[in-house]
């Protein structure tokens, strides 16, 4: 497979896998190449400063050259990385802000909702979820976003997974209301079953 | 049907994402870390090599092992040409005699062609 390989820019991305779990660098750098962006844009989804996100990413990057014979194909490069860079920011998130989601309203910390509903047409993803508290956007951002099943999310964060599911369903709801105020939809139910 | 609408097009605005301008920038400072990592790795396994190179060598000289050995082949030396004045005719022996030096050197040859087959070997597996 990776024999057919002529030049990184133009190999597939099972194929620069293959590369780099032989210790090719290039091959690895054009993998970040491809994928640092989604990536970087995941980290800062989830509440990381921009600083905090790049310096993440990297350090997802290296852990996933490190294990990257453990990369299966089952699912897309670009989610695996997100998956490690995922649980990396929980970890650092848990280590710093010391924050409990066990305890749901000390974690509720809401943020101030910016504009009107009436602007909600121009107001992206990004800015939607900063209208969430922190733990919902942890919730949310890790079980759509970074891949993780609730059940994953609620092991990722040591908390209980009820609470996992509630984080979810109230920033869904909130999403909901910013993204799309004049649509009809139903109650939020998480796609991602735990 | 509404639900599963909104959940399509969260998935489809988690997926967009914008391309970062600097992604150069950051995948050449991804892959420096990744290069310092590595030569970092290789210095260390070269200074731990060094020190134990140093240690072992320290060891074997206060063992007295090359005295022992020396001594050995002196032995097998010896051995060697009372087997060869032996077998030869008169005339011949003297010149084929083998010193303890010719049995180190042989000594040392065969470890040299043992390590290289082996390399063969591990690299054809």
């Amino acid at each position: 497979m990776a024999d057919s390989v002529k030049s990184p820019a133009s190999a597939h991305d099972l194929d620069l896998v293959a590369l780099a779990a032989t210790g090719g660098r290039a091959a690895f750098g054009e993998l970040v190449r491809r994928h640092s962006s989604p990536v970087r844009s995941l980290l800062r989804r989830m509440g990381a400063d921009p600083a905090t996100a790049d310096d993440l990413a990297q350090d997802a990057f290296l852990a996933a050259f490190e294990q990257i014979s453990d990369f299966r194909g089952e699912g897309t490069f670009q989610a695996w990385v997100k998956r490690i860079a995922a649980r990396l920011y929980v970890k650092r998130w848990r280590r710093e802000a010391r924050r409990d989601l066990l305890d749901e309203t000390s974690a509720m910390d809401e943020p101030p909702v910016h504009g009107e509903g009436g602007q909600a047409d121009r107001i992206d993803l990004d800015e939607a979820l900063k209208t969430l508290s922190a733990a919902e956007r942890l919730c949310v951002t890790l079980c759509y976003g970074g891949g993780l099943s609730h059940a994953e999310a609620a092991s990722a964060l040591n908390t209980p997974l009820g609470t996992v599911k509630s984080h979810v369903k109230r920033g869904l709801d909130k999403l909901r209301q910013r993204l799309a105020p004049g649509r009809e939809f139903g109650p939020a139910e998480s796609k991602v079953n735990g | 049907m509404a639900e599963a609408s909104f959940e399509m097009a969260l998935d489809r605005m988690f997926a967009e994402t914008p391309a970062f301008g600097d992604a150069e920038l950051f995948a050449m400072r991804c892959e420096a870390r990744l290069d310092r990592g590595w030569t970092a790795r290789r210095l260390l396994i070269g200074a731990m090599g060094a020190v134990g190179g140093l240690i072992g060598g320290a060891q074997l000289l206060g063992s007295g092992l090359f005295g022992r050995l020396n001594a050995l082949s002196l032995e097998s030396g010896h051995a060697i040409n009372r087997g060869l004045q032996d077998v030869l005719p008169h005339q011949l022996a003297p010149g084929l005699l083998i010193s303890s030096e010719a049995i180190w050197l042989s000594a040392v040859l065969a470890a040299v062609a043992v390590g290289l087959a082996v390399t063969r070997l591990v690299r054809d597996i």
